[in-house]
């Protein structure tokens, strides 16, 4: 059993599938974190290496100001690798592949532009809650209908009330919890 | 359970006492102590409730079995080798007496006969594994067999021009239709090459590669994402089947690593493949080392055998950071395995043989592949199109080995043949029945295996 930011992850779980246990991230997020980390589609979360168990945890504390990673330039069909022994920092295409670690991530556009990565504006659990709530607070505060009906535990969206509204009636409310 | 009792006399109860303490497996003779005409009693052999008798481990069983509460008897089936009786021998499977597979005996005089494979333990077929489908074959076959077809006879001729050739000359890629026996038709190729002393690196399944079943991880010097582990597995199949061979081989010249580890000419080959073995992290330079090595050297001849050649010029399942698909070029095992088969490197003395595989979808012929080998010519791809110009670079100089659509009737008698002596149709077969799904699966091989003779319940 692996804990991270206070969640249980099943050992014997495929890893792509066991971070939708945290509260906000989907399948198709739980994709793009693993291909950011490089972990790839079957791997369970036993086989995850205490780096990787570490830079998922670093990474879901603050997504939005996790390092982007750098742009990296692959083989084209001609391509000669140099030797093994050639050091770091005399590979073809290391200077600027060091100065993508350097720069800080940009500030955060207030909405997702298209074609930006969606990973940036990640919130998960106890924040995404309170984003929530804050939202429905909102909503009251300026008298909306929206907000009315969250204070009377009605649906919202227009839905039926003389049938069914059985979520509706259990989950609206000004200080929502999930 | 019940054993027969009798009763005891004084005199006797004695040596039954001492007996029973020695254990209870042994059993008091009835001539031991017998008292003038009095009769005798033995106790009850078996377990009688005391907590200290020893029991023997059929005891034990029966005594579990005995106190098991739940509904219903757990019984065992008899084992097949304790069936003496008559009625039980007609289904026995006689092991199937077929010629060994080796290279002396692929020859025209032998075309159509069945020959079997003799798997020893570090045989190719057995330690890298085998596709899926022939899989299947070799576990219902008692003996993993196959057919010397006149293809085969063709790749073989192929292969020994190749021993005495640079594998640039030497890249054949087996194609035909969906069950012709391509993948058939590459093992007899390792086999063969196999046992003519060659040293072989056969990769069964290639859609492993691509299908991100195992870890990845970007490398900055050859701009490729590495597969270490996938690696290091390559490197141990290929040292258990070639060990022999190997052992012989040394470095001709110096092998760096890394930045500050090397090896040096003359340390043999093993010792290379036991570094990157040891360290998954050398997995995959010390296999781009270790085949430069080999084809520097012309000792002994190399193959190189991948089955599912299609799936190596692919999109794969791997994703970048950025989440943008990762083609297949650009992961560093099937670079290597494109960069033999495109000549761009090669072996001295040797050749690279692939294997298409029309059988998965996912990872399947592409148009583009099509095109680039030049298989069915009169199917141009799309205007519209986008064809990788990698695909048609890294294919230049390849040759297509047909592979007959068609068993001709020899071959089709020999497989025949071999199932029913695998006694594995549902009854014997006849020439009726071999005739009948012959025509009707048009002499396909699978399809006369698997949907004609394996699926009948004609009599």
């Amino acid at each position: 059993m692996i804990h991270i930011l206070g969640v249980q992850l099943f050992e014997n779980n495929v890893v792509k599938y066991a971070l939708t246990s945290f509260y906000g991230i989907s399948r198709h997020t739980a994709s793009r974190i693993c291909a950011r980390l490089q972990i790839h589609d079957s791997c369970r979360v036993r086989q995850l290496s205490p780096t990787q168990i570490t830079a998922i945890a670093a990474f879901l504390s603050s997504p939005s100001t996790s390092p982007i990673p750098p742009r990296t330039s692959l083989a084209s069909p001609t391509f000669n690798p140099p030797p093994p022994s050639t050091p770091f920092r005399s590979l073809p295409g290391v200077q600027a592949y060091l100065a993508q670690l350097d720069v800080p991530p940009p500030p955060l556009p207030r909405q997702k532009t298209k074609g930006a990565d969606p990973l940036r504006w990640l919130r998960i659990e106890t924040d995404l809650k309170r984003e929530r709530r804050e939202n429905i607070a909102h909503q009251r505060m300026i008298g909306s209908y929206v907000g009315k009906r969250h204070a009377m535990g009605l649906p919202v969206r227009g839905q039926n009330t003389q049938t069914n509204a059985k979520t509706a009636r259990k989950l609206n409310r000004i200080e929502r919890h999930r | 359970m019940s054993f027969l009792s009798f009763t005891v006399t004084t005199r006797s109860r004695a040596s039954l006492t001492a007996l029973r303490e020695v254990g209870s497996s042994l059993k008091a003779r009835s001539y031991a102590a017998q008292a003038k005409g009095g009769s005798v009693k033995q106790n009850v052999q078996g377990y009688k409730g005391g907590k200290n008798q020893k029991l023997t481990k059929k005891q034990q069983r029966l005594e579990a079995m005995r106190n098991n509460k739940s509904p219903g008897v757990r019984l065992r089936p008899t084992p097949p080798s304790q069936l003496k009786h008559e009625l039980f021998q007609s289904q026995r499977l006689d092991e199937l007496m077929l010629p060994d597979f080796n290279a002396e005996e692929l020859t025209e005089r032998n075309l159509g006969k069945a020959m079997a494979f003799p798997l020893p333990e570090n045989d190719a077929v057995r330690v890298f594994g085998v596709p899926r489908n022939v899989l299947l074959d070799f576990r219902i076959l008692s003996k993993a067999a196959s057919v010397v077809r006149d293809v085969t006879i063709k790749l073989v001729d192929r292969l020994q021009a190749a021993s005495q050739e640079s594998s640039q000359k030497n890249r054949f890629v087996l194609s035909g239709s969906v069950g012709s026996g391509k993948s058939f038709l590459l093992i007899q190729g390792v086999e063969y090459a196999a046992s003519a002393g060659w040293l072989v690196m056969y990769i069964p399944r290639a859609i492993n590669l691509v299908n991100s079943s195992t870890p990845y991880s970007y490398d900055l010097r050859t701009q490729t994402y590495l597969q270490p582990l996938f690696a290091q597995r390559t490197l141990q199949r290929f040292r258990t089947v070639n060990e022999n061979t190997l052992s012989s081989l040394v470095a001709e010249e110096k092998i760096d690593l890394h930045d500050g580890l090397s090896l040096s000419q003359g340390t043999p080959l093993i010792s290379l493949i036991d570094v990157g073995i040891k360290d998954q992290t050398f997995a995959p330079t010390v296999l781009a080392a270790l085949l430069e090595a080999l084809g520097k050297q012309t000792k002994v001849p190399v193959l190189l055998a991948v089955d599912d050649f299609q799936a190596l010029f692919t999109k794969t399942a791997y994703k970048t950071p950025h989440f943008q698909t990762i083609r297949a070029w650009h992961l560093s095992m099937p670079r290597l395995i494109i960069d033999y088969a495109s000549g761009r490197k090669t072996f001295a003395r040797g050749a690279v043989v692939g294997a298409l595989s029309l059988s998965d979808k996912t990872y399947g012929l592409s148009q583009e592949l099509r095109h680039a080998l030049g298989l069915q010519p009169w199917l141009q791809p799309s205007s519209y199109l986008k064809v990788a110009p990698e695909i048609t670079a890294f294919t230049k100089g390849i040759q297509i080995l047909k592979v007959p659509e068609k068993l001709n009737v020899n071959e089709a008698a020999s497989l025949f043949e071999v199932w029913n002596k695998n006694k594995s149709f549902h009854t014997p077969g006849s020439d009726e029945v071999f005739l009948a799904k012959y025509t009707e699966s048009a002499g396909n091989p699978r399809d006369f295996v698997w949907k004609g003779l394996l699926s009948t319940l004609q009599t």
